[in-house]
C-alpha cells in the first residue's frame, strides 16, 4: 500500500504545485502587462511632446 | 465568457480528480493478481494518455499548422509551447508513477526495456524543445525551429505506443487502446479508469489554456519593453541631432539615426533593424 500512497501523493502534489505556479505566473504577468501599458502610454506621450 | 468557461473547467477537473481518487483508493476492489497495486493504474494510464496523445499530439498538430503557410500564425506556436510544457510534466509523472508500480510488481524501479526507454527518450526530446524555445531569436525564426523540433520529437510517440507489440518488454500490452478496441477490464474498475481519463483531460485543458495566456502576456510585455526602449532611443537621437549635429560619430545618437542606414544590428538582428528603421521627422505623428 505504501507504493500506492506514494504514487497518489507524488502525482497529485506535482499537479497541484504546477497548477498553482501556472496561476501565479499568469497573475504576475497580468499585473506586469497592466503596468507596462501605463508606462508605454507615458513613453508615447513623451515622444509626442519631444 | 472565457473566464467563466475556464473556471468551470477548473472546478470540473478538481471534482473529477477527487472522485477518481475516492473511487480508486476506497471504493474499487483489489485486483485478484495485483492486489491493491491496481489502484495505481487509475492514475498511471490517464497520465500517460495526457502526456503522449493529448499534449504531444496537440503540439505536433499545432506545429504542423504553424509550418503550413495557409494557417501560419503565432497562435499555433504558442499553443504548441503551452502544450509541450504541460506534456513534459505529465511525461515525468508517467515515468514516476510507472516506476512506483514496477518496483513491487517487477522487482525493479527501472529497466531498459523498449516502452520505458522510449518514454524516457520522449521526455528528453521535449525538454530539448523547451530549451530550444529559450534560445534568443526572432519570434518567427524561433517558432519555425520549434515547430520542426516538435514534429521530430513526436516521431517517438508511435514508437512508444507500439513498442510493446514490436519488442519483448516487461510492460504489458495495451488494455484499453488495443488492436480490437475492446477493453479487457470491467465493472467499477473500468468506470474508475474512465473517470480518471476524463479528470486528467480536464486538468490538461485547464493547464494548457492558462499556460497559453502566460505565453501571450510574456510576448506582449516583451514587445512593449522593446517599444519603450525604441521610443527612448528615438527621443535621444532627435535630441542629439538638434544639439550637436556634427560632434557625435556613433550611429544611434547622431544624424545617422535619421539616415537610410539602420543604426544597429545587421542581417542577424532582424527585429532591432526592422523596428529601428528611420522615422519621419516633424509633426507627422
Amino acid at each position: 500500500m505504501k507504493y500506492v500512497d506514494a504514487g497518489y501523493v507524488i502525482c497529485l502534489s506535482v499537479l497541484f504545485v504546477y497548477s498553482v505556479s501556472l496561476w501565479w505566473r499568469r497573475r504576475r504577468l497580468a499585473r506586469a502587462v497592466a503596468t507596462s501599458d501605463v508606462s508605454s502610454e507615458r513613453g508615447r506621450d513623451r515622444e509626442r511632446e519631444g | 465568457m472565457r473566464t467563466i468557461v475556464l473556471r468551470s473547467v477548473g472546478v470540473a477537473a478538481i471534482v473529477a480528480t477527487a472522485a477518481t481518487v475516492w473511487l480508486g483508493l476506497w471504493v474499487t476492489p483489489p485486483d485478484q493478481v495485483q492486489g491493491t497495486l491496481v489502484r495505481l493504474l487509475y492514475l498511471h494510464p490517464p497520465i500517460a494518455w495526457v502526456a503522449l496523445y493529448l499534449a504531444f499530439g496537440l503540439s505536433a498538430l499545432a506545429s504542423l499548422l504553424y509550418l503550413w503557410r495557409r494557417t501560419r500564425s503565432l497562435f499555433w506556436d504558442r499553443l504548441a509551447a503551452a502544450s509541450v510544457e504541460v506534456g513534459v510534466v505529465f511525461n515525468a509523472l508517467t515515468l514516476v508513477s510507472g516506476s512506483l508500480w514496477g518496483r513491487p510488481t517487477w522487482g525493479v524501479w527501472w529497466t531498459w526495456t523498449a516502452r520505458l526507454t522510449s518514454t524516457a527518450l520522449l521526455l528528453v526530446l521535449f525538454v530539448g524543445y523547451l530549451a530550444l524555445r529559450r534560445v534568443p531569436a526572432d519570434p518567427e525564426v524561433r517558432a519555425k525551429r520549434c515547430a520542426v523540433a516538435a514534429l521530430v520529437a513526436f516521431v517517438d510517440v508511435p514508437i512508444v505506443h507500439f513498442s510493446v507489440d514490436w519488442w519483448q518488454t516487461l510492460h504489458q500490452k495495451a488494455s484499453v487502446l488495443n488492436a480490437t478496441l475492446s477493453p479487457t477490464i470491467h465493472g467499477s474498475m473500468a468506470w474508475t479508469l474512465l473517470l480518471g481519463f476524463v479528470a486528467l483531460t480536464l486538468v490538461f485543458v485547464w493547464m494548457v489554456t492558462v499556460r497559453y495566456d502566460v505565453e501571450v502576456m510574456r510576448d506582449r510585455i516583451g514587445n512593449q519593453e522593446l517599444e519603450v526602449s525604441l521610443a527612448e532611443r528615438r527621443a535621444e537621437g532627435s535630441t542629439g541631432a538638434v544639439n550637436t549635429p556634427e560632434s557625435s560619430s556613433d550611429g544611434i545618437a547622431s544624424g545617422e539615426a535619421g539616415s537610410a542606414e539602420p543604426p544597429v544590428g545587421g542581417p542577424g538582428h532582424s527585429t532591432p533593424v526592422r523596428l529601428a528603421a528611420p522615422e519621419p521627422t516633424g509633426g507627422g505623428r
